[in-house]
C-alpha cells in the first residue's frame, strides 16, 4: 500500500539517503517533525535535541485551524488522511461530551492516537486509567474523593516523627508547656512506648523513619535525573523543582504504601509522562491537582507491571524473563528469519534490549512526544497495556529488519539499545497489523 | 527536625575504657546531625575518630585532662532557632552552681548551654534559657563521687521546640526520659 500523496519537501535529500525500499515495512524514512509542532503546542518544554531536520520546513505547511501536528498525515503510510484525523478529533470531542461515555469506542478511537493540542489527553488517559467513571456526572465527586484521599495519606505519611510525636502528645491532652518563666529544675516525663529517636525497635516510627531514608535518597537521586533535557523536569527554576517535588512525593508514597515492592530504579521514568500530561491540562483546576491524579494513575498503570519490578519474580511465569520470552516468541511466530538471525546467528539476547523497552513502556526509547503517542494506543488496549506493549516491540524489531539481518552481535546490540528514531504512526500501524495477523 | 547529640567526661582510657555496650549499639552513624561534646574525652585518636564516625559535625571543648589542647574553652552554635553554648564547666566556680551557669549563658548569649564536669545529668531552666549537663557518658567517677550512672543526651529541635531525650544506664538497663521545652518567639530582654 503506497501512500497517498507524497509532499515535495518529504523527497528532500535532507532526509535518509538510502534508496526507496522495495518493501513498504522496511521504510526507514524517519521525520521528525513530529517534535517541533508538538513543543508549539505544549510551551512549557524545551525541545529534545533534534538530530536532523530544520523547523522551518515544517512551519511552511499550512496548519488547518483544528489539526495543530500536520505531521501526522502527509507520511503516515496508512491510509488515514488530513481529513480522517479531523474526523477522529470531532469523534474524540463528541465521545467525550456524552453523558456515559461508551468506553468500548473510547478506546477504539484512542488506540489509533489522540491528537495533541486539543487538550483532550489528560481527561482521555484518565478515564482510559479508570480513574475517572464513565458516567460523567460522578466526575466532580469522585475526582473529590480521590484527591482528599491522596491529601490524607500525604499527612499521614509525609511526616517526621518529632511531627507525628507532637500530634500524638496532643491529641492525649498532655499539653507541656514549658517555656522560660521560672526557674528550676525541668521536670522529666516518661516517654511512651520506648519512643525515642535512637530506638532500635522494628515498630518504633523514629527507626522506621530512618530505614526509609535510604529508600527516599534514592528516590531523590532517580527523579533529579528524570528528562534532564527537559525544562518541566529539570533546571533551577521553581517550576522545575515543584515538578520534582510531586514526582517525589508521589513515588515516596507509593513506596511506603505497598511495602513489598517499594521503590525500584525505573519508577520514575513511568510516572514522568503521566504527570507531565496531567500538569499541563488545561483546566486550571485540574492541573492543580496533577500530583493527586498522577498518583492514582501511577498506581493503576503500575498493578499490570508490578511483576516486572519484583526481582524475586523474575524467573517466575509473571516475571520479566517470561515476558521477554513471550516477545521472543512473537518474533518468532511473525518473522522468523529475523528471530533465527536474532537469536541463534548473532546470539542477541533479548534481555539485553527488550528489558528496557518493556519495564520502561518505551519512554526511554523514543523522544518524548513520541513517547506519549505510543502510550495513546497502549492504555486504550481494553485487556491491558501488556499485549500491545509486546506487539509494537515486535514492530520495532521487524521495522528494522534489514540492518539487523546485515548486522552481527556488538552493531545489533548498538542498534537496538540506540533504537533509531522512525515515524511512530506507522510503526504504531505495523503493530496493529501484528494482532490481526496472530488471530487468524 | 534536627537530631543533636550531647554528651562527655568520658575519660578514656582514664577511668573508664569505652562507652557501655547499650549506648554503643544505640548510636549508629546516619541518624544524628549533630555532636556536642562538653569535653574530658582525654585520649583524641580513637574517642574523637569513633564520634566523628557517627556524625561528621562533631564540636568539642576543652576539659581539663584533655589530650588535645586544640579544642577551645567554649563553643557557641546556631541550630535552627536556637543558640547553643558549650562549655566543659570546670571554669565555672562553685562547680554545677546554678547561678554561676546562669552568667556564663548571659555571657555566651544563648539559649541552652551543656555544661559537663560533675558528671550527674541535670537540667536547669530559668529566665534566661536552659542549663544542660548531660552527664558522663562511661559513668566515670568525678571529683566528686564515685556513684555516677552513665548517661547522654539527645536534642530534638524542630523549629521552637526542643524535645529533650535522656539516656541513662540504670542497673544495666537503658531508661528514656523527655523532656518538653519551647521557647517564647520574641528575644529575651535579657541580653
Amino acid at each position: 500500500m503506497m501512500k497517498a500523496r507524497v509532499p515535495e519537501w518529504l523527497n528532500s535529500t535532507l532526509w535518509s539517503s538510502k534508496s526507496p525500499p522495495v518493501d513498504e515495512r522496511l521504510h526507514q524514512c524517519s521525520p521528525k517533525s513530529s517534535t517541533p509542532t508538538i513543543s508549539a503546542a505544549e510551551p512549557p518544554r524545551v525541545e529534545p535535541p533534534l538530530p536532523q531536520p530544520p523547523p522551518k520546513l515544517i512551519i511552511q505547511e499550512p496548519s488547518t485551524p483544528q489539526m495543530t501536528d500536520p505531521r501526522g498525515d502527509d507520511h503516515r503510510n496508512s491510509p488515514s488522511s488530513l481529513t480522517e484525523d479531523i474526523s477522529r478529533q470531532t469523534q474524540l470531542l463528541a465521545e467525550l461530551s456524552k453523558k456515559t461515555i461508551d468506553m468500548h469506542e473510547l478506546r477504539r478511537l484512542a488506540s489509533q492516537g489522540i491528537p495533541d493540542g486539543v487538550g483532550i489527553r489528560p481527561t482521555i488517559w484518565k478515564l482510559l486509567l479508570e480513574y475517572l467513571p464513565n458516567d460523567r456526572g460522578l466526575w466532580a465527586s469522585e475526582l473529590a474523593n480521590k484527591r482528599s484521599q491522596y491529601k490524607n495519606f500525604k499527612e499521614e505519611l509525609l511526616v517526621n516523627p518529632s511531627e507525628v510525636t507532637r500530634r500524638i502528645e496532643k491529641s492525649a491532652g498532655i499539653e507541656n508547656n514549658e517555656s522560660c518563666e521560672g526557674s528550676g529544675l525541668l521536670p522529666r516525663s516518661e516517654i511512651t512506648h520506648g519512643e525515642h529517636p535512637l530506638s532500635l525497635g522494628k515498630t518504633s516510627i523514629w527507626n522506621q523513619f530512618f530505614q526509609d531514608t535510604e529508600i527516599i535518597e534514592q528516590i531523590d537521586r532517580d527523579v533529579r535525573r528524570t528528562h534532564p533535557d527537559m525544562h518541566f523536569f529539570s533546571g533551577d527554576s521553581s517550576f522545575a523543582n515543584s515538578n520534582q517535588e510531586a514526582l517525589r512525593n508521589i513515588l515516596i508514597l507509593f513506596a511506603k504504601l505497598n511495602p513489598g515492592i517499594r521503590y525500584v530504579q525505573g519508577m520514575n521514568e513511568v510516572l514522568a509522562p503521566l504527570f507531565y500530561v496531567f500538569k499541563n491540562d488545561s483546566d486550571e483546576k485540574n492541573a492543580a491537582s496533577a500530583e493527586a491524579d498522577a498518583f492514582f494513575c501511577f498506581v493503576e498503570l503500575l498493578s499490570g507491571f508490578r511483576d516486572h519490578f519484583c526481582q524475586q519474580l523474575d524467573n517466575s511465569v509473571v516475571g520479566i524473563r517470561s515476558t521477554i520470552t513471550k516477545l521472543s516468541q512473537l518474533l518468532k511466530e511473525h518473522d522468523e528469519e529475523l528471530w533465527r538471525h536474532l537469536e541463534v546467528t548473532s546470539k542477541v539476547n533479548p534481555q539485553f534490549y527488550a528489558f528496557r523497552w518493556i519495564t520502561l513502556l518505551l519512554t526511554q526509547e523514543f523522544n518524548f512526544a513520541d513517547s506519549l503517542h505510543i502510550w495513546d494506543t497502549l492504555l486504550s488496549d481494553p485487556e491491558g497495556p501488556q499485549d500491545t506493549l509486546l506487539r509494537i516491540c515486535c514492530a520495532m524489531l521487524i521495522l528494522i529488519r534489514r540492518r539487523l539481518l546485515a548486522g552481527d552481535f556488538t552493531s545489533n546490540l548498538k542498534l537496538l539499545q540506540n533504537y533509531p528514531s522512525t515515524n511512530i504512526s506507522h510503526l504504531l500501524y505495523v503493530a496493529d497489523k501484528l494482532r490481526v495477523k496472530s488471530t487468524r | 527536625m534536627v537530631l543533636v547529640l550531647a554528651l562527655g567526661d568520658l575519660h578514656i582510657p582514664h577511668r573508664a575504657p569505652d562507652l557501655p555496650a547499650k549506648f554503643k549499639s544505640m548510636l549508629v552513624p546516619g541518624k544524628i546531625q549533630h555532636i556536642i561534646c562538653t569535653g574530658n574525652l582525654c585520649i583524641k585518636q580513637e574517642v574523637h575518630d569513633y564520634l566523628k564516625s557517627l556524625c561528621p559535625d562533631m564540636h568539642v571543648t576543652r576539659g581539663e585532662y584533655d589530650e588535645d589542647a586544640r579544642y577551645p574553652e567554649t563553643k557557641t552554635l546556631t541550630i535552627g532557632q536556637f543558640k547553643l553554648g558549650l562549655c566543659h564547666g570546670h571554669q565555672v566556680i562553685p562547680w554545677g552552681d546554678l547561678d554561676s551557669l546562669a552568667m556564663l549563658q548571659r555571657q555566651l548569649d544563648v539559649d541552652i548551654l551543656v555544661t559537663g564536669h560533675t558528671h550527674q545529668f541535670k537540667a536547669y531552666k530559668h529566665e534566661g534559657g536552659v542549663v544542660i549537663n548531660p552527664g558522663s557518658a562511661t559513668g566515670a567517677y568525678s571529683s566528686i563521687t564515685y556513684d555516677v550512672n552513665p548517661s547522654f543526651v539527645l536534642m530534638d529541635i524542630d523549629a521552637l521546640r526542643v524535645v529533650v531525650y535522656v539516656y541513662e544506664l540504670i542497673d544495666g538497663e537503658v531508661k528514656v526520659d523527655k523532656i518538653d521545652f519551647k521557647k517564647t518567639a520574641t528575644a529575651h530582654s535579657a541580653h
